[in-house]
Formats: structure tokens, sequence, C-alpha cells
């Protein structure tokens, strides 16, 4: 197959390319954790997908399995996490047989990752500028001075300034550190950037900046961006869809504009209603009673049914299949399984 | 490393040694019957030696601060009395002749430990339940759990008497370090082989064993991840992550037991008659030379106060973090 | 990702809290019985219970596997008869059978390790739990003496230290039937070796003490030595227990290095002191063997089984587990 140069691409698409392919199709994805007393279903299902320069937001309740859906893209779960299903499928090339001297070709290359707090994904022992060089020098095979020289330009363009260049990461300030963060996700010129809570732990003024950094790095790098959050208000600025888990699987995904407006699914209305900014007219904030269910024995139906207050009888027996409407929207969720 | 962090360190040191010299004053003022009863009860020393001694220790003025003052003020000078067993030769030379062999064979297990010790800990903690892994770390606990006259005793057995491969003890056969070179040094390699695999083999199952916990620590530290995320390779994220990261408990764990190379594996040297330092302190303790083994505590003590100093010393070069 | 989130509660969670004694005791019961499940389903753990099983037997009744101590004492064959059907592992160089000694050598080497172990626990978590609550003066004073102990090169010590002892005390002296000489490594072991026991007690002491009084309620009018004994001593427990099996571990191994170097008693055969026998007759070198492997092997068994035991327990028990030493 002939190697592609695709949108803004500055090199060949990977050799089994399909041109034609979407950027991401993730189908089905389960991934678990094998514990002593079962399979933790961290992530039970779930598809979705991401075009050249799009940005999605990935949301729900801590515990969800936002970070174990980013991560099980290109396997980096820990050692009792199984992909045991699904595709992820980049440019059309399943991921998930490849080995994982296979896979290191499309780390970082394809897909690199902003974590959440930075002080502990950095080295602590190595100079921020080297851990930026790392990935040109050794993914890039880029002399050692030259991707000292792209590092330090990657940090320009994050604004760090030359003289804290020989800094070690304890010597950055926390927006500092996210920064170098974001400027070594670059490094290789991704075609997908995920972000992981990239400004929790952050004060609100430099999470503000981070955020406006990387939504226009995204449009002058034309990066395709899958942001993790807890705040919808980043997700309704920054992003063009959204997807909504609740327990390991989808609950709602599309257009930011469709989701936000008009929520369809009983808990993204509940989560909508939980967070203070989007709908404005809302004056006392809604709490969802009860917890997330227990992931090695989920309820058989809706695992939303314990704590939904639209539940019929069908929610604790049956799974709810995936309705999509015609605004682009995909509902899991009975209310719509016979009207859709 | 910043000179406040320095200071502190050195600050540390100077007060343990004081502490230690206080110590080694007071056991030796504090054992049973006063020095002097000792010195006359001794049959070894010469008259002189016993008023010289007496004189050098004012033992008619009180405890406190005289006596504690000229000790330390003796000790500062290099002086620390004389040896009960060996006909009155100051102790600092009776110890000068055991150092030599001393460093030499536990100096070069160091080496050897260190190397191939933190290899296998670090393989086998990279490569968890892998096969180095089981077999490395069975041995390691093994040989962790032997203290070194079981290791050596056994070597003893199977290539000195059963194969006679080499000398059983001592250091040179008789004559044999007068023999023109090379054989010299072969018959002295022929020798230190034993006592140098036991002292190998005692320090290599400490240090593996605390490299792979240290690496198991580090492997599950979220940079490791990141290194992953970065697609590089499986050794490269062993070397420039994991490792650099890990050595950091061990640099301290090498300093301190290079401290104690002074003091010599011991056992080892009694089993193989090396007549180093180790075997120094038994013969002592066998004759209640107290001098000597005073001497023998401080210089082991001071030199591990020391080794310390340079562990945090070299920690703060390693560890940007503590340079401030 | 840490593996503290795959784990199920510790044993150690919470401090246990005061339900009424009889709650209080049920809720240990089944503490106990769910480490117990725990710890069943450690295979290194269980090997070093079963190791230590056997060698408990032989050092509690000697009797049932051999003649009594005097046998073991007295020539009943030449010196190194090989081994034979009358003397299973040979003789020493005075004639006296091995297997004999080996077996009563564990009851001495145990119950120096077990002596030792006690003392140094005593001191270490009573200096552990006072440092640790008082705070202050007092915690800075006892942590710099246990930072002191943990430079000193305490087995050098323990050399110079030991035969001083015994001078004092006189080397036929007898306290509660153990004889001066034992005693005194059983002392040099302890104290010696007290400081890292209180430095671990210290830390969880301070911890526990945030919590405590975090929730006054529990401590208003109660003196501090109740709130020791009753609210933090019980919850540093699963500390002890673990500290105290890493303890025996290097206890006997002090005890059979003393005795080794010749500090032991001539009259109490333990395993160190078999040893210290066959170096003085030269068995190593002569290809007796059979002198050395069966003490040998005996001690390495013993402390490879504590050390396996201690590092399952450190799992099971200790929050902040990491490999020491
Ligand atoms: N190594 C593991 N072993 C067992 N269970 C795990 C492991 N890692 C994660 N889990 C479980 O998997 C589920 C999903 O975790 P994940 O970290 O993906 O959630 P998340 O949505 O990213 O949460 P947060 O918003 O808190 O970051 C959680 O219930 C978590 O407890
Ligand atoms: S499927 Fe039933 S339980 Fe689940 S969200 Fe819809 S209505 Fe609620
Ligand atoms: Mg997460």
């Amino acid at each position: 197959m002939t190697a592609e140069i695709r949108g803004r691409r500055q090199w060949p698409l990977p050799k089994q390319a399909d041109p034609a392919a979407p950027l991401l199709r993730v189908n089905n994805l389960q991934t678990h954790f094998q514990l002593g007393r079962g399979w933790v279903k961290a992530v039970d299902g779930v598809s979705f997908g991401l075009d050249d320069g799009e940005a999605l937001g990935l949301v729900g309740e801590s515990g969800c399995g936002k970070t174990t859906t980013a991560l099980s893209l290109v396997r980096l779960l820990p050692s009792n996490g199984r992909i045991r299903g699904g595709s992820v499928e980049l440019f059309g090339i399943d991921l998930v047989p490849k080995t994982d001297r296979q896979l290191d070709r499309y780390r970082w290359r394809e897909i690199s990752i902003v974590f959440q707090g930075a002080m502990n994904a950095l080295n602590p022992v190595v100079q921020v500028r080297r851990q930026i060089a790392e990935p040109v020098q050794y993914r890039l095979n880029q002399s050692e001075s030259a991707s000292l020289k792209r590092a330090d330009e990657l940090l320009d363009m994050v604004g760090i300034p030359s003289r804290r260049l020989g800094a070690y990461p304890h010597e950055l300030s926390g927006g500092m550190r996210q920064r170098a963060m974001i400027a070594m996700a670059l490094a290789c010129d991704p075609a997908i950037v995920i972000g992981d809570e990239p400004t929790t732990a952050l004060d609100a003024m430099v999470q503000a900046q981070i955020l406006v950094l990387l939504e226009q790095l995204r449009r002058d790098l034309g990066l395709s961006l899958i942001l993790i959050t807890h705040d919808l208000s980043v997700v309704a600025e920054t992003c063009d869809r959204v997807l909504v888990m609740y327990a390991g699987r989808v609950a709602e995904e599309g257009p930011v504009s469709r989701v936000f407006t008009e929520p369809r699914h009983p808990y993204t209305r509940k989560l909508l209603g939980a967070f203070p900014n989007i709908r404005s007219d809302r004056r006392t904030l809604e709490t969802i009673p009860g917890e997330p269910p227990d992931l090695v024995n989920p309820p058989a139906g809706c695992r939303f049914a314990p704590r939904c207050a639209q539940a019929m009888p069908v929610c604790a027996g049956t799974l709810p299949p995936e309705v999509s409407f015609d605004d682009g929207v995909r509902v899991a969720c009975h209310l719509f399984g016979t009207t859709a | 490393m910043s000179a406040r962090y320095l200071g502190q360190r050195l600050l540390q040191a100077i007060v343990t040694i004081a502490a230690i010299v206080l110590l080694n004053f007071l056991l030796f003022r504090l054992m049973p019957g006063s020095p002097e009863r000792i010195l006359l009860r001794n049959p070894n020393l010469s008259q002189q030696v016993v008023e010289a001694t007496r004189a050098r220790w004012g033992l008619d003025k009180p405890l406190i601060p005289d006596q504690l003052v000229s000790y330390i003020g003796s000790t500062l000078e290099g002086d620390l009395g004389y040896s009960f067993k060996f006909r009155g030769q100051p102790v600092t030379s009776v110890i000068a002749d055991r150092v030599g062999p001393t460093l030499l064979l536990v100096g070069l297990g160091e080496l050897i430990s260190v190397f191939v010790g933190i290899a296998i800990g670090a393989y086998a903690g990279w490569r968890r339940g892998g096969v180095v892994d089981r077999v490395g770390s069975g041995v390691s606990l093994v040989l962790y759990s032997m203290p070194y006259f079981v290791i050596g005793m056994p070597l003893i057995v199977i290539f000195a008497a059963g194969l006679g491969w080499f000398p059983t003890s001592g250091m040179t056969s008789v004559g044999g370090g007068d023999r023109p070179f090379p054989d010299n040094i072969i018959d002295l390699a022929r020798h230190l082989a034993l006592p140098l695999a036991t002292v190998s083999l005692g320090l290599i199952g400490q240090y593996s064993i605390l490299m792979r916990s240290a690496i198991i620590e580090t492997r599950s530290e979220d940079y490791i991840t990141t290194a992953r995320a970065k697609g590089l390779r499986d050794g490269r994220v062993l070397r420039a992550h994991a490792f650099p990261n890990a050595m950091l408990p061990m640099v301290t764990l090498i300093a301190i037991n290079l401290g104690y190379v002074i003091g010599g594996a011991i056992t080892a040297e009694i089993v193989f008659s090396w007549p180093g330092l180790g075997t120094l302190t038994v013969t002592a303790l066998q004759s209640r030379d107290y001098p000597v083994l005073q001497g023998i505590f401080l210089l082991v003590a001071v030199s591990v106060v020391l080794a310390n100093l340079a562990a945090d010393i070299i920690y703060g070069l390693l560890d940007p973090r503590v340079r401030r | 990702m840490s593996a503290a989130r795959a784990s199920g509660a510790p044993v150690s969670g919470a401090p246990v809290s005061g339900a009424g004694k009889a709650g209080r005791w049920r809720l240990r019961a089944a503490q106990l019985r769910a480490f117990a499940a725990r710890y069943a389903g450690r295979a290194d753990g269980m090997l070093g219970l079963v190791v230590l099983v056997f060698f408990g037997i032989l050092a509690l009744a000697p009797e049932l596997f051999v003649g009594p101590l005097e046998t073991a004492t007295r020539a009943s064959a030449h010196a190194f008869d090989a081994p034979s059907a009358q003397h299973l592992l040979g003789a020493d160089d005075l004639g006296r059978d091995i297997l004999n000694r080996t077996v009563h050598g564990a009851r001495i080497s145990m119950t120096i390790g077990l002596m030792a172990t006690v003392i140094t626990l005593v001191f270490g978590v009573v200096l552990g739990l006072v440092a640790g609550y008082s705070g202050g003066l007092v915690d800075n004073l006892l942590m710099r003496i246990a930072d002191f102990f943990l430079v000193l090169p305490t087995f050098v010590l323990a050399l110079i230290l030991a035969p001083v002892l015994i001078e004092v005390v006189g080397a036929d002296a007898e306290v509660m039937g153990i004889r001066a000489t034992l005693l005194v490594i059983i002392v040099v072991i302890g104290i010696t070796s007290w400081a890292a026991t209180a430095r671990i007690i210290r830390s969880q002491t301070l911890s526990l003490k945030e919590r405590m009084f975090v929730d006054r309620a529990r401590v208003v009018g109660v003196g501090p030595g109740r709130i020791i004994l009753r609210h933090i001593l019980p919850n540093v427990m699963n500390l002890i227990v673990a500290n105290a099996v890493l303890t025996f571990a290097s206890a006997v191994l002090t005890e059979t290095t003393l005795s080794f170097i010749g500090l032991g008693d001539p009259f109490q055969p333990s395993w160190g002191q078999i040893l210290n026998g066959a170096q003085d007759s030269g068995a190593a070198g002569l290809g007796a063997w059979w002198v050395i492997a069966p003490p040998a092997v005996s001690v390495v068994l013993v402390i490879l089984a504590f050390t396996l035991m201690g590092n399952a327990l450190d799992d099971l028990l200790n929050p902040k587990s990491r490999v020491r030493r």
C-alpha cells in the first residue's frame, strides 16, 4: 500500500494504514483488571470514533473507566490489566493484537498522552528538556543535539522561559510542569494527543492558561484531542464531541452542542444537573444519590438502574442497546429503545 | 547541593564521631576494674610501658575532665595506647599491619558484588516472575540467610579439601610472597580465590534483594508509564528511567557497606585465616586485648560515619531534589 | 495503578474503635481469621511456617529425637567418625554425636533468638511509643540516640561489650537457669538492635496520634498512659508482629556469629558453638563435611524461614511496607 500524507501530517502514514479509514475507531472495547475476587470490568463494551482535527471530551464520575479507556488505546495498562475484547483501529490498523514491540511504533509518534499530575509523570532525576528530547532522539532517530534543540523550541512554544531550560521537574511550578508535559506530548508531532485531566490540581488561573494553550496548539498543529476531565465547562468550550461514560460503558455520545443542550440519558441529565455552569437556569445543585456499582459483579441490565429515577422493569434485566439519533447523538437507555 | 545541606551533614558526622569517641572512652573506663588494674594484671607489659601508659592517662587525676581531655588529645594525635597481646606495640601499628589484606579482600568483594548483585537484582525486578527472578531471588534469599562462615566452610570442604584446587587458609604459601613475579601474584590469587568468593556471594544476596525491590518500587511510578508511553525500548526505559531512581537507595547501602570494608568480613577472615582486621579482632578478643579492640571499634565506627557522609553527598549529587 | 488498590482492606485499616469490650473482641477475632486466610494464601509465608514448626518441635523436645543434653556433650564415638548407622551424622573432633548436638542446638539457638527478640522489642516498642507520643524534646533526644545506634557498627560493639559484661557478671553466674555467657549474648543483641524497631514504631505512633487527636472525643480526660495502652498499642501490634519475626532472624544470625567467634557457652551447644568447634578443629580442611553441614543447614533454614515469614507478614500487615535493610 502506498504511503500517503494526510491532513496536516508531516510524514507518511504507517505502511498498513488504510487511507480511507477514519483516524481512530474503537469498537466494543473491553478492558478488565484481574483481582483475587474476579475481573474488574473497568471498560466493558465501549465504542467511539475520532476524526482528524476533532476534540472529544471524555466525562463521567470518578472510577467510570475514562483513564482505562484512554490507556487501552496504546495499551499502557497496569500489569493486572488485559484488553479482553474489541478493537482499536488507528488508520484502520487494529492495535489490539499487536505485540508490545510493534505497539512501540505507534506510541507517542501517533498517540501521545499528557498525564495528570506532571510531578509524578516526569522523571525526578532527569532534566525536563532531556525528557522532552528523549522521544525525538530515540523515536525519530535525531542526533542528541538536534533533539535538545527541538526540545528547547517546544519549551519556547509552550511558554517556558529559556532560562528555565536546565530545570529539573521539582524546580518548576505546577503550571510549568504541565506545560512541559504538553511540550513533551508534542515532541513527535503525533496525530492524537490524549489529555488525562491535564489541569487537575492546578489553580483556576493556571488551569485556564493551560487550556487556552492546548486549544491554540490543537488549532495550529491540527491535532486531534481526547480530553478527559471532570469539568464540563471545559468540554463545552474546547470539545466538538463528548462521550459520557458510566461504570465502564457509554451512556451517551454526540456533538457537545446537542448533548449539553438536550441531554437524553438520565445519567447525563443528572451529571449536567450536578454541574452549576452549564445550565445557568438552575439554582440548586442536584446530587446523584447512591454509588456506582461494583465493577466485578455489575448489574445484569443497565448499570445505572439502581440509581436511576426513571428505571423500568426491563432496565434491571436487559442491557440497554445503543440507539443513534439523527442529530448524531448515541444513547444507551431503554427509554429510547423503542422510540428511535 | 547547597552549602547548607553539606554543612548539616558535616556537622552531623562530627557530632556522631565525637559521641563515638566519648563512648569509647567510657567503655574503657567502665570496664571491669580500672584501666590501671587491667594494666597491672597484664603480664605481657613491661614496667616501662605501664608507667608510660599511666602517665599518659593521668590515672591519678579525675575522670572528667582531665582524663577525658588527655584521652581526646592523644586520640587526635593517633595515639590509641599499647596492645596487651602484642608485647606493648602501639595499637596503631598493630592495626595498620592488618588494613592492607582486609582492604584487598573486602574491597574486591564489594566491587564484584556491587556489579553482579545490582545486575541480577535489576533484571529480576524488571522481569518480575521471570526465570531470572525466580532463580535469582531464591538464590539471593538463601545467600542472604547465610553468614560468611556458613558460605566459606563448605567452599573449603569442596574446593580445598575435596578437589584440592585452592589452599585452605592464609594469604601466601610459606615463602610464596618472596617468589619472583608473577609467581607471587599467582600464589596470592590462589589464596584469595575462596575468601573472595565467600565475601562476594554473601554481599551479592544483599545487593540483589535490595535492588530488586527498589526496581519493583520504581516500576510502578508514573514516570515509568510515561517512558513506556513514549514507545521507548524496554531496555531504555529500564536504563534511563527505572535504574537511576532505583539506584538512590542502593547508593546509601553501598556507601555504608564500604564503611564496613575496614571492619572486614570478620567471620570470612577467620574461616580462611586471612591476616586482616577480622582475625585481629578475634585474636584481640580471645586475649582480652582491649586497647586493640577499642582501636578497631574506633576505626570502624569512624569509617562508617564517613561512609554515611559520603552516601549523603553522593545522594545529593544524584538526586536533584536534595540539591537546594 | 498501585498494588494497594488491588488488595483488600488491610487489617490495620482504621484504628480499632471501642464499641464495647465484647464487640471489640469479636471484631478482633474476625480480623484475625481474615488475616489467617490471607496469610495462608502466601506460599512463601507458609513454607517458612512449616520449617519453623519443625525446628520449634526440635527445640521444645529434643529428647523425643535424641538422648538428653548430657549425651550431646559427651563423647560416644571416635574423633571425626564419618556418618554411620550408629551415628547418622557422624562425630566431631571429640567424638561427640553431631545429630545429637544439632538437635540440642536448636533449643539453645532458638531460645537465645527468642529472648533477644523480646528484649529488642521491649526496648524498641517502649522507646518508640514514648518518642512518638510525647514528641518534642524527648522525641528528638530518643531519635538522635537511635540514629547513633543505627550508624554504630553494632557487631563490633557487641564484640567489645560481650567480654566486658561477662567479666562483670562472672562466667559461671546463672540467672533464671540461663548461664551468664548466654545471657550476655542476649543482652548485647538487645542493646545493639532496638533502634530500628523504635524508629518504625515511632513513625506509626506519630500518625496514629494525629488521627486520634483529630477524633478528640476519644481522648478527652484520658491519661497518656491509657491512651498509649488502649488506643495506640493495639494499633501498632501489626507492625510489632511483622518486626518481631524479622528481628528474630537477625538475632539468631547474631547469636550464631558471636558463638562462632568463640563468645558462646561451650557447655551448651548452639549451632554457632558447633561450628566454632568445627572451625577450631579444622574440620573443613579435613573434609569432615558432616560436622559442618547439619548446624549450617539448620541455621540457614531457620533464618530463611523467618525471613520468608517476616516478608509475608510485612506485606500483609505493614501499611507502608518497604523491604528493609
Ligand atoms: N490496576 C487496577 N486493578 C484493579 N482495578 C483497577 C485498576 N486500575 C483501575 N481499576 C478500577 O477500574 C475502574 C476504572 O478506573 P479509571 O482509573 O479508568 O477511572 P477514571 O474514570 O479515570 O477515574 P478518575 O476520574 O478518578 O480518574 C475503577 O473502578 C478502578 O477502581
Ligand atoms: S436504561 Fe433504564 S435504568 Fe438505565 S438509564 Fe435508562 S431508564 Fe435508567
Ligand atoms: Mg482517571
